[in-house]
């Protein structure tokens, strides 16, 4: 969709659908609605939708980093933690790596 | 007339082409040469891994031969073009050595090559010293054998084991006994590695890769854990146990129970406390550390042989109805599978019955527990054979009396019978049930090492000084005397000296259940030892399988059977054998036509005359898989069981093919990315001159009108 031939109103309401979207553990519809309405809320000279834009589009970008911040402690904790961890670690995996512990 | 022209150039093109097909398949075999071998593979116990493995992909090494000790410097000290994959002949691959290159070749060393050759050998055993140290009989309040000295190798077990077999090796190992391979390695090497060591970075190395990849690792706790772990991506199996099958047969046909039970082991089975065996056992299996070879001709055969010459000779020295003994007491004998692994089978079997479930609710027989046995004598290593010790753990009665009748009865067959009480005892199955009772009446026939070979690649007929002497017309289980004997083998070959041994422990036995000697005259036949020699170390297509065999079943192969206990999925040949032996050896022949030949315990087999005769057997299998898989929740790190597994493997291959140097590879991948770029820019050059080069195109982006709407 190509939001420069959509009305003003419309992209604050789906910059609002995006972000409300994204709380039901979605942070990547954050990271999409930080990228789509960037230009439009900090590039594009101002009109009346555009404060409510920016906050949304702030608020998306704080959500994605927490969220990025939060996995990347996981992955880096699994990877390098799963070995020492035994069963557990086998309960918790699907894919079993196969030949070392 | 251009039709034709074509239609030619176009016959030509076509010709060429498939000339050049041909040519173009035979490339990737003139790149690699495949290189047949016999692989090291892994297997685990409930705490360690042992073994070998590559990587997943293949581990790739360049050929270096060593011939001396010093060899291996280069290899050791940062060697110019690292990973190298060493061809060690046996005399240098020793505990030492391979340590070495375990500990200090981690960069360096990719792969090892065992190149087979004998020549310089004198001892290459990669056993403990003290073979199964964990089991057994402990000290108590510790996990040290008490049986065996592990400080002190001279008095150990074995006292030449380097203990290779349970250490574990980040590379793989491959033996290659076929000369001609070693000779395409050799060559090979020689031709492109062998000079201007200090230019190996900069040109193409002989190499080859292993691709020998375990899937299982750490342990058999973790294996097994991951093998039965469900989940939706589908199942792997990291490992398998090693399992099998014990035989067993009695002298006399046990009574038919009825009332048994089908499936429960419980106090409703009742055993008949006045029925009496003497339990006489050995073992059928051996081990090595290389795929598919592993002979066993010293370290078990002997003892197998032995068994079953004592249980031919016996059937024909002991009246054929029991009624006739002075003590009523039936003959049990049981080969044991997986002994080499920490006693699969005889923890097994002491496990079922203390369970009530020898034999199995199935076979309609009471179940046998350890009061109805009177004595055990277990055949351990027969190295040499001119004295034997008769081991027992305690000062009894009953093995004073038993050396004694053996050493009487061994006047003729220059064998001297030593008893030996004590903690001494060698590592054979009695320690599985002395384990449990330290009073059993158990005693063990084994002489003083003398195999530098246990447990190992070359323990074969060679070691046994075995010649096949193939004597065609005679009835190979009749009994004869030494007279006769002797003129069919002479004094000192290993068929006399096992007959003699067999002999004397069947006189022995005559003597205490009958009282006298054997009605009968004659002594055990080297003749089925000499078959038994053959067949099991040299070929299975051999007369003897034939005759025990069903009519009309297929021929042996022409090698001999696997004795390794392996996993459930492999053929299991050497049970299978020991299976149909014991039927032949034991059985009475009964005069009853093919058709009503059947069910068991009739058999109808080929038989030595060649028509067929019926049998009617007393043998049976039992299962040789350790309590340790069939106990829910079984602590792995007790050490109660044996809890030996193999990793599973999805292929075993090696080739050898040029690598090329490090240098040509950068230079290959450089010439490659600055072609990458140089098109790149032409790209843009060329597309941005675009109206200019091509005469009469307009801009692609006027070809299209503007979107109307989304």
């Amino acid at each position: 969709m190509d939001i420069s031939k959509v009305s003003n109103e419309q992209k604050l309401k789906l910059c609002r659908t995006y972000f409300l979207a994204g709380w039901a553990f979605l942070p990547f519809v954050w990271t999409i609605n930080v990228f789509w309405f960037f230009n439009d809320a900090f590039r594009v000279p101002p009109f009346p939708e555009q404060a409510k834009i920016k906050r949304f589009v702030i608020l998306s970008l704080i959500g994605a980093v927490i969220w990025a911040a939060i996995l990347s402690t996981w992955v880096i904790i699994f990877q390098t933690k799963r070995a020492e961890w035994g069963a557990m670690a086998d309960y918790m995996s699907f894919i079993i790596p196969i030949g070392k512990a | 007339m251009y039709l034709g022209l074509i239609s030619l150039l176009i016959l030509l093109a076509i010709s060429l082409n498939i000339a050049i097909a041909v040519e173009s398949r035979r490339v990737h075999d003139k790149i690699y040469t495949s290189i047949s071998g016999a692989s090291c593979f892994r297997r685990l116990n409930g705490t360690h891994q042992t073994g070998c493995s590559s990587s997943q992909y293949g581990s790739t090494g360049a050929l270096h031969l060593i011939q001396v000790v010093e060899d291996f410097e280069f290899l050791l000290r940062n060697p110019p073009a690292p990973p190298y994959a060493p061809m060690i002949p046996p005399h240098l691959f020793t505990r030492e050595n391979i340590m070495r290159l375990k500990e200090q070749g981690t960069s360096s060393i990719s792969a090892v090559l065992l190149i087979g050759g004998k020549e310089k050998v004198t001892q290459f055993s990669h056993e403990l010293t003290c073979p199964n140290r964990y089991s057994g009989l402990l000290l108590s309040e510790s996990n040290e054998t008490a049986t065996c000295d592990t400080r002190n190798p001279e008095n150990a077990w074995n006292p030449w084991g380097s203990g290779l077999l349970h250490e574990d090796f980040p590379f793989p190992i491959l033996y290659i006994s076929d000369e001609d391979e070693v000779n395409k390695l050799k060559s090979c090497f020689e031709k492109f590695n062998n000079y201007d060591y200090e230019g190996h970075n900069t040109r193409s190395l002989c190499s080859v890769e292993l691709q020998q990849f375990m899937v299982g690792a750490v342990s058999s706790e973790v294996c097994i854990r991951r093998t039965n772990f469900l989940n939706n991506l589908g199942s792997t199996k990291y490992c398998d146990p090693l399992e099998g099958s014990n035989v067993y047969a009695t002298l006399y046909p046990r009574n038919i129970q009825p009332n048994a039970v089908n499936g429960q082991a419980n106090e409703t089975n009742i055993t008949d406390e006045k029925e009496k065996f003497i339990l006489i056992t050995c073992r059928m299996d051996t081990a090595s550390m290389f795929d598919n070879i592993a002979l066993g001709a010293m370290d078990s055969l002997t003892g197998y042989v032995t068994l079953m010459s004592i249980a031919s000779t016996l059937k024909q020295y002991l009246p054929s109805n029991s009624s006739n003994l002075t003590k009523k007491t039936n003959i049990l004998f049981v080969i044991f599978n997986g002994e080499s692994y920490d006693y699969i089978g005889s923890q097994r079997f002491v496990f079922d019955m203390e369970n009530f479930d020898f034999p199995s609710a199935s076979t309609q027989r009471a179940p046998i527990t350890f009061e109805n046995i009177e004595l055990m004598i277990d055949i351990g290593v027969l190295d040499e054979i001119s004295t034997i010790n008769v081991h027992t753990l305690n000062k009894t009665d009953k093995a004073e009396e038993f050396v004694r009748v053996l050493n009487s009865q061994s006047q003729n067959f220059n064998i001297n019978y030593q008893l030996n009480v004590g903690n001494n005892i060698p590592p054979t199955s009695a320690q599985s049930f002395l384990r449990k009772m330290k009073t059993f009446p158990a005693i063990i026939l084994n002489s003083k090492p003398q195999n530098k070979y246990y447990h190992s690649i070359y323990d074969n007929a060679a070691n046994l000084n075995f010649t096949y002497y193939n004597h065609t017309e005679q009835n190979y289980t009749k009994l004869i005397s030494t007279e006769e004997a002797l003129q069919l083998f002479p004094a000192e070959s290993v068929q006399m000296k096992i007959r003699n041994a067999s002999t004397s422990v069947a006189l022995a036995l005559t003597q205490i259940l009958f009282n006298q000697g054997p009605k009968v005259k004659g002594y055990a036949s080297p003749l089925l030892i000499d078959e038994l020699l053959h067949c099991f170390l040299e070929a299975a297509d051999c007369r003897l399988f034939k005759d025990i065999s069903p009519v009309n079943s297929l021929p042996g192969p022409p090698f001999p059977p696997m004795r390794y206990i392996s996993v459930l999925m492999s053929p299991q040949d050497a049970s299978g054998w020991t299976y149909r032996l014991m039927g032949f050896l034991l059985s009475d022949e009964v005069d009853t036509p093919e058709e009503k030949c059947a069910p068991l315990p009739l058999q109808w087999i080929a038989g030595p005359k060649g028509v067929g005769e019926c049998r009617h057997t007393t043998n049976n299998y039992t299962y040789a898989l350790s309590p340790a898989f069939l106990i829910d929740n079984y602590d792995w790190k007790s050490g109660e069981y044996s809890t030996w597994t193999e990793s599973t493997w999805t292929k075993l291959s090696a080739r050898m093919f040029l690598r090329p140097s490090r240098v040509h590879e950068i230079v290959t991948l450089s010439i490659g990315i600055v072609v990458l770029i140089i098109s790149f820019c032409l790209m843009y050059i060329i597309s941005s001159r675009s109206e200019v080069l091509f005469e009469g195109a307009t801009s692609s982006s006027d070809a299209l009108s503007a979107p109307t709407a989304c």
